[in-house]
């Protein structure tokens, strides 16, 4: 069953509108109705219902603001979910947002974030903020995200016929639990204060005045405040239940409001109490005896926002050392060349820069040698374990299937990848391998082209071994002669950290020599 | 210096997921919220570096669900707001995906796909959520999905995907592939000044009364393609949205009449625009037997096939989907006319390939290439289904 209403009789209004009709609804005769939509008026919800008063102290608290603190109520952005609560939304003249079931927080979370100016308020029942939508609620707790959540509790699911849900009390009746619920419900101002929240409350719907009191202090709150305000659902969760049992279900003004009278007895409020102790208590049946209301927890510390901006500077310095090493980049006007299309496998270990040197030699191709390259790498389970590999294809022209189908130049840098692709080799295809670390087997392919060169300590003699790589680029580079030297270097130049450059160029050409030696 | 702070104007080694981050940076994207996701991570790790660089925002929120509603929220705030996924989140973003469209809420959701079902090959290739883009979040709608074939064509689609929706005011899918947005190549940062950069139409404090604003008007003129102005929160035009079917206000209207206008409104804008939103490479179509209908990483992986079909004397003509949705029904049914076959070549048991036979209807023969995700396809495989539609017999 659903609750939306039904108007099927009347003509669609949309056919029939008038434009500029709002206006009429604020007549003055009602002190708050320029905050509410007139013209959606009445409202769903039913009598007895606790959602009229939450709703008319959330106005109020709006219009003390507005009045005494100068708050500019068009900056006002109002957040609602699914659910009897959620259709606050579409009864308050603000910006207002209806979404969807659950995700009024997450909503909100980016209203707030892209504009910082609004002051943004979630109301929602407690099925779309601790059901459906706890997750949110928890993380934008934890951000200390500067909105306010009010969240209304009526201990069910209300607008789809009164089912159990995560704050139906243990015991307590629901169409969906009419054995008693054997579940146990959240704390919720323990929730959000565990999760991070700095401003935490719990009132009744009767307690309207302390409520407007209490949400004038949540929303000038810098940081994550939250609001519970438990309500009375005339309709079903009192039909089930000991605290509207035996009253006329044809008036539900009256149900609502002896259950209202029923909150009132067991209400007992104790401000500064610790959340964890501040429970909704309930005897065997399921009937509520304590509810423990007031303020809670309040906390400043930096607010989401805050804390962002913290890092503007950092990131500003990053951003100079990018556009610095963009601006600095030479032109090298390379005549371009015909290359056909070449495959480079570089196979190592983990940390040997194998991942950086097919970079290194895509980018010399790419922007300094005006050629096509196209660069991938071998994710998956082998990239663990301290096996390592990257691939490289380079072309004068577009490069089509960007994967390596036999490839004729390979770097290899460790034992292990020489197993590995050894046998991928095109046949002439020319194998570099740092000799050091690379044993061939007897049996080692003869019809391609090995060459070697101690690459690690030619890095570490130079004092670096991470530079290892670097060697084996300066070596490739003389024997294949694809890429031009100067490319290379200005490649390196740009990807070996600033501190490096002379040692990485130093050994580069130290491979380079040997190459033309070899080669 | 006419340069916007923070574009990389110049010529780049990059990595596909970077171009994306780069792209959106220049179309003024300023606010990202994601959650990680193997291949579409660097995406977001590009834009938590980047944001904050240019007055950007990056959060990082707690699921896929929170971030597409995030960016729908940061969107309606008035600020160009991008979230990037693959596979398992992109089916969390349905939910509200639909909460966008219904919205009428820019936004760009990139989809890098990888292996399905399920969590299925987290760094592999795939393109088995075509239908899901189109299709995947409930009710009836239409979309705007772009399939990028390389590093470039992710920047340039990712720029391109900003002013759709930014045009249209509606959500735009990126549907590339770990293929893609893994790699890296060369990629073209143009000066700012060169790239055009649509902003949506936007009514602001004083140009109207709030009391006459209507956030879903209709066309004034009775234009199916008209896209209604939007506001932005704080501008003190009070506005209410809703996910529920509404009118003109934006107010719920719970009655058949009212969701026809309101599905007919989300639905029309995007077909009666049809020919500004389709783009589509083609290659010697005219006089062809045999044409290549693909998309992304399959379609250029086709060229190579294509090329050697060609040197065997077969009339190959070659038809690149760079917009996959809106479907160009239209144009392949005519096509269909003329040709001997199509044949579809995609990384997925048969997607696309129900619509280009749908296009087709009947009229010619429609061959589809296809593997489950993993890797890109194998070039001789669509080299046998060109012979095949060329009717050669294939060789024993």
């Amino acid at each position: 069953m659903t609750a939306e209403r039904i108007d099927s009789k009347t003509k669609p209004r949309i056919m029939t509108y008038e434009a500029s009709s709002e206006g009429d609804w604020i007549t003055g005769l009602h002190p708050m109705d320029d905050l509410l939509r007139g013209e959606r008026l009445p409202h769903i919800w039913c009598q007895g219902c606790g959602l009229g008063t939450a709703l008319t102290s959330f106005i109020s608290s709006l219009k003390w603001l507005e009045k005494r603190k100068g708050w500019d109520l068009d900056k006002v952005a109002v957040v609602s979910g699914i659910g009897c609560t959620g259709r606050i939304a579409g009864y308050v003249r603000l910006d207002s947002f209806h979404t969807i079931h659950g995700r009024a927080i997450p909503f909100a979370t980016g209203l707030k974030i892209a504009n910082p100016e609004l002051k943004v308020i979630v109301i929602s029942g407690d099925g779309d903020i601790a059901g459906i939508g706890g997750n949110h609620f928890i993380h934008a707790a934890r951000r200390n995200l500067g909105i306010t959540v009010v969240c209304v509790n009526n201990f069910n699911y209300g607008m789809t016929g009164g089912q159990v849900g995560p704050t139906t009390p243990h015991e307590a009746r629901a169409v969906t639990a009419q054995y008693g619920n054997y579940e146990y419900p959240f704390n919720l101002p323990y929730l959000a204060a565990a999760s991070g929240a700095s401003y935490v409350a719990r009132w009744t719907t009767l307690h309207a005045r302390q409520l407007d009191w209490t949400l004038r202090k949540a929303l000038t709150h810098p940081g994550f405040s939250f609001v519970e305000i438990i309500a009375p659902c005339s309709t079903a969760y009192s039909r089930w239940n000991p605290e509207g049992k035996g009253l006329d279900p044809e008036n539900l003004r009256r149900r609502g409001l002896e259950v209202m009278k029923h909150y009132q007895r067991v209400g007992k409020t104790d401000h500064g109490l610790h959340p964890k102790d501040a429970h909704i208590k309930v005897n065997e049946r399921g009937e509520i005896i304590e509810i423990i209301e007031g303020e809670f927890l309040l906390e400043t510390r930096p607010d989401f926002e805050e804390a962002m901006n913290q890092r503007v500077e950092i990131a500003e310095k990053y951003w100079q050392r990018e556009k610095a090493a963009l601006d600095k980049r030479v032109s090298l006007s390379i005549k371009k060349k015909k290359v056909p299309r070449t495959e480079i496998q570089l196979g190592g270990f983990g940390g040997q820069g194998i991942m950086s040197a097919g970079k290194i030699i895509g980018m010399a191709a790419a922007v300094f040698n005006n050629l096509e390259a196209c660069f991938t790498q071998s994710y998956g389970p082998e990239a663990r374990g301290g096996a390592a590999g990257s691939q490289v294809i380079i072309s004068s022209s577009p490069i089509h299937h960007p994967h390596l189908t036999e490839p004729t130049s390979m770097i290899i840098m460790s034992q292990g990848a020489y197993d590995k692709y050894v046998d991928t080799l095109a046949i002439d295809g020319v194998l570099l391998i740092d000799n050091e670390l690379v044993i061939l087997p007897e049996d080692h392919r003869t019809d391609i082209k090995t060459l070697g060169i101690p690459a690690t300590k030619i890095a570490e003699e130079a004092g670096n071994n991470r530079a290892a790589n670097t060697v084996m680029l300066g070596f490739w580079t003389a024997v294949e002669g694809i890429v031009d030297q100067k490319a290379m270097e200005e490649s390196i130049a740009e990807s070996v950290p600033p501190k490096t450059v002379d040692l990485n160029l130093d050994v580069f050409r130290t491979g380079y020599q040997e190459g033309l030696a070899q080669g | 210096m006419t340069e916007q702070k923070g574009s990389l104007t110049g010529e780049h080694f990059m990595l596909g997921d970077h171009a994306c981050a780069e792209g959106a940076i220049l179309a003024g994207c300023r606010f990202f919220a994601g959650y990680p996701i193997t291949p579409a991570t660097e995406i977001a790790e590009r834009m938590s570096v980047r944001l904050p660089q240019v007055e950007g925002k990056y959060v990082q929120m707690e699921d896929e669900l929170a971030s597409m509603n995030a960016v729908l929220g940061a969107s309606w705030a008035g600020v160009k707001s991008m979230t990037a996924t693959s596979g398992p989140g992109f089916s969390l973003m349905m939910e509200n995906l639909g909460l966008g469209i219904m919205l009428e809420t820019p936004c760009v959701l990139v989809n890098v796909q990888r292996g399905g079902p399920s969590t299925g090959l987290p760094t592999l290739v795939g393109q088995q959520d075509m239908m899901q883009a189109r299709w995947g979040s409930h009710g009836d709608y239409e979309i705007i999905a772009l399939s990028p074939g390389s590093p470039q064509e992710l920047f340039d689609l990712t720029i391109r995907a900003f002013n759709l929706s930014e045009k249209y005011r509606t959500p735009v899918l990126v549907m590339t592939d770990a293929e893609v947005g893994h790699m890296t190549e060369k990629v073209v940062i143009p000066p700012v000044e060169e790239i055009e950069i649509l902003h949506r139409p936007l009514v602001s404090r004083g140009d109207l009364e709030p009391d006459h604003f209507r956030i879903y008007r209709a066309s004034p003129k009775g234009d199916p393609g008209y896209v209604s102005p939007m506001v932005k929160a704080g501008d003190g035009f009070r506005i209410h949205v809703t996910g529920l079917t509404h009118d003109e206000r934006g107010y719920p209207a719970m009655n058949p009449e009212a969701n026809e206008l309101n599905v007919s409104r989300i639905m029309q804008k995007i077909t009666a625009n049809q020919k500004d939103i389709i783009q589509l490479e083609k290659e010697k179509l005219r006089g062809a037997d045999v044409v290549v209908v693909s998309y992304g990483i399959s379609a250029r992986t086709s060229l190579w096939p294509i090329d050697q079909a060609r040197k065997e004397g077969i009339k190959v003509g070659y038809l690149r989907l760079i917009t996959v949705w809106p479907f160009p029904e239209e144009f392949i049914s005519k096509l269909a006319e003329k040709v001997q076959a199509f044949v579809v070549p995609e990384i997925n048991m048969g997607q696309m390939v129900r619509e280009v036979q749908r296009s087709a209807a009947g009229k010619t023969k429609v061959i589809g290439v296809h593997k489950p995700g993993g890797d890109i396809l194998d070039p001789r495989d669509v080299l046998e289904a060109i012979r095949q539609g060329a009717g050669i017999r294939q060789e024993a």
